[in-house]
């Protein structure tokens, strides 16, 4: 088969096409023309929208237009949050920053940025929905909440029947972080998800192939990387779903950490059985449509095709998808980083396992607070970013912003967040550099790996405790 | 002897979220000496050519207590009382009014016993004790700590109370040491639910403000974060509670005692190696200070470091949220 390079934008928009770049446009046509629902009408569009829905390919925009883009985009977003949100104009007002002060790109650089921690500092029951109410940008639907000390989840499930989708990170570390979406910004987020994995994996998809989800069912969960494969279902007509059944907060604390007591052990006991299960019934998707000639697509966790792969070499057995089969892999690790295999090594995994190859074999680097997808390009595997809407950053010690090349924290400006404020640092440490060093496409990208920045942290003196004497067993006698 | 009534009234019997740690923890590190009773020599032994631990000079004076000195305490909530905290011990009075008790305002004086008790008590794990012996030895656990202050408010009359949480594991060190040995990930794990930490809480201008003095300028110096100031929550900027443990609490609950006790006999090499560990970060800590020109200059350079402080979050009612329909 072959493979064509994806369009320049420039060439797009001048009519300069080959029969292969018609194609591309073709191909992200056909794509628009199934997920109607997620592009609002034009004559509602904002700066955002038309940096968003516009491009063919969110990572070959020409540089100068894209950073008008950025700025008009960026700037519209923060005077929206700016007018609509008391404690982001809050923060703003204590940092002396007002919509007047974004005037040139290099401006955006000072936009207050909202530490993640913030996002995972919340309270329980009542408070916990007043928490969120009060995180949303703009005027609340009607929530009712019936229960007079609410979990997590009875506030969450509130929100949600009130048409929003408020939704979580895995919390692995004991914490999750809660980000409330309206339908407006849910939709941005899982339209630009689809579109940055499509454009990347040209010209692999196709709506009538077939599609194995590795995340739990995005109508049974509200864990941010399993509710935004929901469009996946809109994507691909065929999908089937590795965890169907109903993924809780309480759930997750229980098989993700190292909760203790009776009930925890006997959902972890169950859910290692249901998840032997699940690698069998993968196992016999693959063979089933091995015997066929239709695309495949396995899109998810990395942990569970890991597994697959892991029980297949256990047998000796493999298959050989070739170029009709693709890996879109996200979320990371969770509960199984000690099972870790590098983004590299596990790609060669997969050729050699499933015969796919490693150019159709993609990482994807997102989070719950934002809507902006760094996906691997296909040639040299870097983190793209989307540069039309969404502004990456690097922020030194001081949490300063740094030039490309340098390692540092993780930061965004994301214009796509509308009813939250979407300027956030992470946690994350990465290096970004100005243009990918295989590809030719223009824009940012981050090396394929992310890490953990080390925060500063104090032990209190239970934890002096606990060190100690973890220490001290720790040692050989 | 203390009344059922009392016992519930003050908070001596602790609160549902503590009994569930306590118990949880109890029956997991009962489960885990069970199966390897081996283990616990480690824990016991100081070898002959280990550094001992030898208490640091208490860096104060103990004020003389003369009669007349006033007590503010009264049998109101926060004011009163409660276990193993005397505001009117002497000892207690005594430094009361050293520090400008029924002199200064509210805050200038709360202010000064938080000072006096950040920057003059150190970090020693011990068992529980009196409040006035925790002023004479000049050392104590973060709780004995948090009972000095609260002691020394009470006594000026400020309501005062504590503020318990369970912690999160610190990540980056889970990482490096806990994951890497299944033993000691086994131990780690069950003493997870003793990671209460605390901090005092005392009532000025019909506000609570907190007052974490738990740490020295110089161990937070050694951990690379600033000197928390009065009013300055540790909570969300260095300490992670988990969500649903923040407790508030008039009073130490029955069982905190104990478990020190039970700590301190299981575990007395390992107690003394914490307490050593403690002192070099001073040690450390103290040079970090120095060289960065003094405290002032290196709560400055640390602030710069931390970053942005979160957003607050104003948790009036929010127009949309209709509650008990």
């Amino acid at each position: 088969m072959l493979i064509l390079k994806p369009l320049l934008f420039e060439e797009l928009l001048n009519g300069e096409m080959t029969m292969g770049k018609q194609d591309y446009q073709e191909y992200i046509k056909r794509f628009d023309g199934y997920l109607k629902k997620y592009i609002p009408s034009k004559d509602s569009w904002t700066p955002v929208d038309d940096a968003l829905y516009t491009p063919p390919d969110l990572f070959r925009i020409p540089l100068k237009e894209a950073y008008e883009m950025q700025l008009k985009s960026i700037k519209y977003t923060f005077l929206y949050q700016y007018t609509n949100n008391k404690f982001y104009q809050n923060f703003c007002k204590e940092r002396n920053f007002s919509p007047d002060d974004i005037k040139t790109l290099d401006d955006l650089d000072k936009i207050p940025l909202i530490p993640d921690s913030f996002f995972k500092d919340y309270p329980t029951g009542k408070d916990f929905a007043l928490w969120l109410g009060n995180i949303f940008t703009g005027s609340l639907p009607r929530i009712v909440i019936k229960e007079s000390n609410p979990t997590y989840d009875e506030v969450i499930n509130a929100f949600n029947n009130a048409g929003m989708t408020v939704s979580y990170s895995s919390g692995t570390s004991g914490r999750h972080t809660f980000i409330p979406r309206d339908q407006r910004t849910f939709f941005i987020s899982e339209y630009a998800a689809a579109k940055s994995v499509i454009s990347m994996i040209y010209p692999l998809w196709d709506y009538h192939m077939h599609g194995y989800l590795l995340m739990p069912n995005p109508k049974k969960t509200n864990v941010y990387a399993g509710k935004v494969c929901t469009i996946y279902f809109d994507a691909i007509q065929d999908v089937r779903v590795a965890i169907d059944r109903d993924i809780t907060t309480e759930l997750i604390q229980m098989t993700m950490t190292d909760q203790k007591g009776v009930k925890s052990k006997i959902v972890k006991y169950f859910a290692k059985r249901e998840s032997e299960k699940m690698i069998d019934e993968i196992i016999r998707w693959l063979e089933s449509h091995e015997k066929t000639n239709e695309k495949i697509a396995l899109v998810g966790a990395p942990f569970i095709l890991s597994f697959v792969m892991k029980k297949l070499q256990k047998e000796g057995r493999g298959f050989d998808f070739s170029e009709r089969g693709g890996v879109v892999t996200g979320g990371g690790w969770k509960a199984y980083e000690g099972v870790r295999v590098p983004v590299s090594d596990f790609r060669k995994q997969v050729e050699k396992v499933l015969g796919i190859p490693e150019k159709y074999c993609l990482d994807i680097y997102g989070m719950v607070e934002g809507n902006g997808w760094m996906v691997h390009c296909p040639e040299g595997h870097y983190l793209h970013s989307p540069y039309s809407y969404y502004k990456p950053l690097v922020l030194d010690s001081e949490y300063k912003p740094v030039g490309y090349g340098e390692w540092g924290r993780f930061a965004f400006l994301d214009a796509a967040a509308f009813s939250y404020p979407g300027f956030i640092m992470s946690g994350d440490k990465v290096r970004m550099l100005e243009h990918c060093p295989v590809c030719d496409r223009p824009g940012p990208v981050l090396e394929p790996e992310i890490q953990r920045a080390s925060g500063e942290e104090i032990r209190g003196c239970a934890e002096e405790v606990r060190r100690m004497l973890s220490a001290d067993l720790g040692k050989e006698t | 002897m203390v009344s059922f009534r009392e016992m519930k009234d003050k908070g001596y019997i602790p609160q549902k979220t503590y009994l569930k740690l306590m118990i949880g923890g109890g029956l997991s590190l009962s489960k885990v000496l069970l199966t390897s009773p081996g283990d616990l020599k480690k824990l016991r032994t100081i070898h002959g050519s280990e550094e001992r631990y030898i208490r640091p000079k208490r860096p104060y004076g103990l004020p003389p207590f003369t009669e007349g000195m006033r007590c503010g305490v009264t049998e109101e909530k926060y004011l009163r009382p409660t276990l193993h905290c005397d505001p009117c011990d002497p000892g207690v009075v005594a430094l009361a009014h050293h520090l400008g008790a029924f002199q200064k305002s509210d805050y200038e004086f709360a202010k000064a016993a938080f000072e006096f008790t950040k920057e003059n008590l150190d970090l020693e794990i011990c068992p529980m004790n009196p409040v006035e012996e925790t002023i004479q030895r000049g050392a104590g656990t973060c709780f004995h700590l948090i009972t000095v202050f609260i002691a020394l408010c009470r006594c000026a009359g400020i309501k005062a109370r504590y503020k318990m949480f369970a912690m999160n594991m610190i990540k980056a060190w889970y990482d490096v040491l806990v994951e890497a040995d299944p033993l000691v990930k086994k131990w780690y794990d069950s003493m997870g639910y003793f990671m209460i930490e605390g901090e005092g809480e005392a009532y000025i201008d019909g506000k609570w403000v907190v007052a974490h003095v738990g740490p020295t300028a110089e161990r937070q110096a050694a951990a690379g974060i600033p000197i928390t100031k009065f009013g300055e929550d540790s909570l969300g900027v260095w300490f992670f509670a988990i969500p649903g443990t923040i407790m508030y609490m008039e009073s130490i609950p029955y069982g905190l005692g104990g478990a020190t006790n039970i700590l301190k006999k299981i575990a007395p090499g390992s107690m003394e190696r914490v307490n050593i560990s403690i002192q070099h970060q001073n040690e450390m800590g103290r040079k970090i200070i120095k060289d960065a020109g003094g405290k002032e200059a290196y709560d400055a350079m640390a602030r710069k470091k931390l970053g942005p402080k979160a957003p607050l979050i104003d948790l009036s009612d929010k127009k949309g949220i209709v509650f008990g329909e």
